[in-house]
């Protein structure tokens, strides 16, 4: 309230005042039932006797600069009014909290100190409500945040107590790409014969999965031929050839079992998709359980590894051909589909679901 | 301004609890910080239901399953249906809403003529999570009724009713005859009563749909479950009309499915 305000109200009202301090210094004088809505305030004067002059005024938090304050006592200054109807105040918050995000932090932040928490409430749903169903790179731009989380922290296994096959693929790869990173680590230092892509994002681990997927084999394969046959395959199907064929390459040949081939096509998914690491967490969202291993050994016998292998072109092809419904369908609906499912039975060999199996 | 420098944990906290489970998980992976936060329990203890002691104390599953991180209890509830009630519902939640998901086994189901061994028996298959499931064998007239009380269920919550059963290759009695099935809440006036045919020939349309458990299931209706929930949810399925001799249909259950919304 300023100066004149004061001097026209004081002579005709004998109202009390509470006195407030904000961090920056500043001091003002508020009518005393509407500043003794928030309870941090309600707490100082009936507890400590603090705020009734501007010698002894209540030292508000850190976090509650002029504006906010402001805003709040707006807030308090309608709430506190008791004859109000529901439908009153409601229409009062949904006008109030139209703001830029920033302040609606500032103001959520602000309340919470007040302990408000009518208002910590309202905001914070408003801030949900601005969250909810944004990809993270749109909630990293509005929100100005860092992308600290490093590659490997991104990758940590997901938990498979379903025993799902896509989730054990989805840990293999993580793992892989974990002994990766530290293999990278150890040679950085050491000259190699090819140039690698070093900074290799979420996107770039996707696609080379993809290829990886026709090149799978048991960790006792030896075979090149075979490999050979399947990466030429898998260059119909992706875009991300040169990764492939630099990372096959690599001297330590990491190879994986593809135990689903719904796994393949969930990560094939993932390539050239707006956002990989969206997939990623969606994936994360719909397999989360127990991690039961994180190593890549696994023995399957030839012929069953052989149909895989088919499987997984099949539904490469497929999934070429109607792309954008099927990413749909792998993000939404993880454990709701029907289609062909593999798992493994207890004594390790694969299984294929029929409808009208047993499980 | 970076929001977590500017909002303390607890008000982050606060705020992931409002989104949804599927939004708390992509946001375990914008930053260190919201990592730990949205993956904390007191974020998850919000998606789980308020009463998710109370549930887990009584079915059959280990009581260990209380102590898991709230995020692993949430994931394993949605997964890993738990059996309550002595064995007769199973339970388990809807992930996107974190909403209660049952389904009332054959056994708490008043089946006409159920203990009568030539009109029905129980048998254990392995596809059910339930010990045991009821195969007809020979009824005149089908009358299958089960009901539930409003405050088992989350609140404020659309649900569908679902029958879920097989049949087996050796049957009859289902093909022309419609079934009817009633889905209503106790004091209200009666729903509409659909009439299907469980078993069409293959030139007719299938109303019933495959489950990926492998059974079929077909609706029976809906109902919105308000907050006075005192009351209670009847369902019947009935064929009495033709009198003609019915075999072959297994019944695991009635579902009791949250309603997914449109705009997820």
């Amino acid at each position: 309230m300023s100066e004149v305000d004061m001097a026209v109200i004081k002579p005709e009202m004998m109202k009390s005042y509470i006195w407030l301090q904000t961090a920056d210094g500043s001091i003002q004088q508020v009518e005393q039932e509407v500043a003794m809505f928030c309870p941090m305030i309600c707490h100082e004067v009936i507890q400590k006797g603090m705020g009734s002059s501007k010698n002894y005024a209540i030292s508000l938090p850190q976090r509650v600069n002029p504006a906010m304050l402001s805003l709040i006592l707006d807030y308090c200054r309608f709430h506190q009014v008791p004859g109000r109807s529901n439908k009153e105040r409601k229409s009062f918050d949904e006008k109030f909290i139209r703001m830029d995000t920033k302040r609606l932090c500032e103001l959520t932040s602000a309340a919470d100190s007040l302990q408000l928490k009518p208002l910590v409430d309202l905001t914070s749903r408003a801030l949900a409500r601005i969250i909810e169903g944004k990809s993270p790179e749109e909630i990293r731009e509005i929100f100005h945040l860092p992308d600290d989380l490093t590659e490997e922290e991104k990758l940590e296994p997901l938990k498979n107590t379903t025993d799902d096959p896509r989730i054990r693929l989805l840990n293999r790869l993580y793992a892989k790409k974990r002994k990766e990173l530290k293999e990278r680590q150890k040679l950085k230092n050491i000259e190699v014969e090819e140039e690698r892509v070093d900074d290799r994002s979420v996107d770039d681990l996707l696609s080379f999965i993809n290829g990886d997927n026709g090149d799978s084999k048991g960790i006792k394969n030896s075979k090149s031929k075979k490999k050979n046959r399947r990466r030429k395959d898998q260059q119909k199907n992706t875009s991300a050839n040169e990764a492939i064929k630099n990372h096959n390459k690599e001297p330590n040949g990491l190879n994986q079992v593809c135990h689903s081939a719904e796994v393949g096509q969930k990560v094939r998914a993932g390539v050239g998709a707006t956002s990989n690491l969206h997939d990623v967490e969606d994936d994360i969202f719909d397999n989360k359980n127990e991690l039961d291993d994180g190593d890549i050994d696994d023995e399957i016998d030839p012929a069953l590894k052989e149909k895989i292998d088919r499987e997984v072109e099949d539904f490469a092809r497929r999934l070429n051909s109607d792309w954008p419904e099927r990413m749909q369908e792998i993000l939404s609906f993880g454990h709701e589909r029907k289609p062909v499912h593999f798992s493994l039975n207890g004594n390790g060999s694969l299984r294929r679901y029929a409808n009208s199996e047993q499980r | 301004m970076e929001i977590t420098k500017v909002l303390p944990d607890d008000c982050i906290s606060l705020i992931i609890s409002l989104t949804s489970p599927r939004d708390a998980c992509r946001l375990a992976l914008l930053s260190h910080a919201f990592n730990s936060i949205a993956d904390s329990n007191a974020v998850w203890q919000m998606f789980l239901p308020l009463d998710y002691i109370h549930i887990i104390s009584n079915s059959s599953s280990p009581p260990s399953l209380l102590s898991l991180p709230k995020k692993d209890l949430y994931s394993t509830l949605c997964y890993h249906p738990i059996l309550t009630h002595n064995g007769d519902m199973k339970f388990q939640l809807e992930k996107e809403s974190g909403k209660k998901w049952y389904m009332v086994g054959a056994r708490a189901l008043s089946i006409q003529w159920v203990d009568t061994p030539r009109h029905w028996t129980w048998i254990s298959l392995p596809d059910s999570r339930f010990c045991r499931v009821a195969k007809l064998k020979n009824v005149g007239r089908l009358e299958i009724k089960g009901k539930v009380k409003l405050n088992t269920l989350s609140s404020n919550t659309n649900y569908e009713a679902y029958f879920v059963f097989k049949l087996v290759r050796d049957r009859y009695g289902f093909r022309h005859t419609p079934v009817e099935l009633d889905v209503s809440i106790e004091g209200t006036a009666a729903g509409e009563v659909r009439s299907v045919i469980l078993d069409p020939p293959r030139n007719m349309p299938q109303q019933a749909k495959e489950r990926v458990d492998g059974w079929l299931e077909i609706e029976m209706g809906e109902f919105f479950n308000g907050f006075e929930n005192d009351r209670t949810v009847e369902f019947s399925l009935r064929e009495d009309h033709d009198d003609q001799p019915k075999r072959g249909l297994i019944v695991q259950g009635i579902e009791l499915r949250p309603k997914h919304k449109n705009n997820r």
